[in-house]
């Protein structure tokens, strides 16, 4: 079938992936070590998947690792219904470092600066990593599931 | 408004808010203050770090109140280098009633110098939502110099003092539930920010009404 393609390739090609299944729309989903992002990233724009669709992050569990998610899809004149997939790069919660595919598709820029604000992802690689959403001093990766709010006067009661 | 002009005239300070700063030199803890400090600056320059410059947050503060057993408060000080080029950094906490300026903000002519950055100024209920009396001033200053105590080392930033300001705003809340500050009926903008008055509230008058 068509989903199964990208999956099929990597096989073919020996490169160490685990196949998540199909998410509801019908996206093969991938799971791909922290080690081998790097280069299976630059092998799936060879491959033809020219769009970072959208990337994001969450927290699988207290404790446990942070997620950080790619969408791919492939832009091209004339195709109705293009090949999409989705990869997913776990990342230990001591030491998440994931590479950036900031050069790869520049729609990462603003994705990846969200993920390391809110998770504490630190991308390498990535030019401006720095905190997009919340103020630049703040402490904390709000988040995370295991993150506690300060007990700011002015969030909490102020009139 | 006039509350706190009656208080604030024998010492002529300002009108419009009370400022709370101490000077350095305070009778209680002369000069080991200042070798801290000596010793804050240096750690303060060789932590800097490279990616965002901080600076510790210093024991030093400035009180009004004692104006009389310190040195003078700084007539000559102007506004200045208040923008970003000069390295003014506007690090602020604002909430209703009270402000935290890291910086030097003259009681008298309001002069605004940023470049003293190892100052913390706290302007308390510039509203005048509450009656301030000089005890309830002076407790309320307390706790402020024992948070930038328990702070020292943290990098100054507008989280910390974040942190610093809630820390007084509750503290303040418990002056009220405590009976020690009431509310002001004069005062322009009256919606009992801190919880409405209430009948037999831990059985002891607190507030009028």
């Amino acid at each position: 079938m068509q989903q199964d393609r990208l999956s099929d390739w990597l096989v073919n090609h020996d490169l160490v992936h685990r196949s998540l299944g199909f998410d509801c729309r019908g996206i093969e989903t991938l799971q791909i070590k922290t080690e081998d992002w790097d280069s299976i990233a630059v092998i799936s724009y060879v491959y033809g998947y020219n769009y970072l669709r959208s990337q994001c992050a969450y927290d699988v569990a207290p404790g446990g690792f942070l997620a950080s998610v790619y969408h791919l899809t492939r832009i091209q004149y004339g195709i109705a219904k293009p090949e999409e997939v989705c990869i997913k790069v776990f990342a230990p919660r001591n030491n998440p470092r994931i590479p950036s595919v900031f050069w790869i598709w520049r729609s990462a820029d603003f994705q990846e600066r969200e993920s390391y604000d809110m998770l504490g992802i630190s991308y390498d690689n990535h030019p401006r990593l720095k905190r997009i959403l919340m103020p630049e001093s703040w402490i904390g990766w709000p988040l995370r599931k295991d993150y506690i709010t300060p007990n700011f006067y002015e969030i909490q009661d102020a009139h | 408004m006039a509350t706190t002009a009656t208080f604030l005239a024998p010492t002529g300070f300002s009108i419009h808010g009370w400022s709370a700063k101490t000077k350095v030199g305070r009778g209680r803890r002369p000069c080991s203050i200042k070798s801290q400090q000596q010793q804050q600056q240096l750690e303060k320059e060789q932590d800097q770090q490279p990616t965002q410059s901080q600076t510790s947050i210093p024991p030093q503060q400035q009180e009004k109140a004692r104006v009389q057993q310190q040195p003078s408060p700084q007539p000559m000080a102007k506004s200045k280098n208040m923008s970003r080029e000069y390295g003014g950094q506007w690090l602020s906490c604002c909430t209703r009633h009270v402000r935290i300026y890291a910086a030097y903000i003259d009681p008298v002519t309001h002069a605004f110098d940023q470049t003293q950055m190892d100052k913390l100024t706290l302007i308390l209920d510039p509203t005048d939502e509450f009656v301030w009396t000089p005890d309830a001033c002076q407790m309320v200053y307390a706790c402020f110099q024992e948070l930038v105590d328990h702070y020292e080392g943290a990098p100054l930033s507008e989280y910390t003092l974040r942190l610093i300001g809630s820390d007084v705003e509750h503290y303040i809340r418990k002056l009220l539930y405590d009976g020690e500050i009431k509310y002001n009926m004069n005062s322009r903008v009256l919606n009992f920010s801190m919880g409405k008055p209430r009948v037999k509230f831990n059985s002891s008058q607190i507030q009028n009404v």
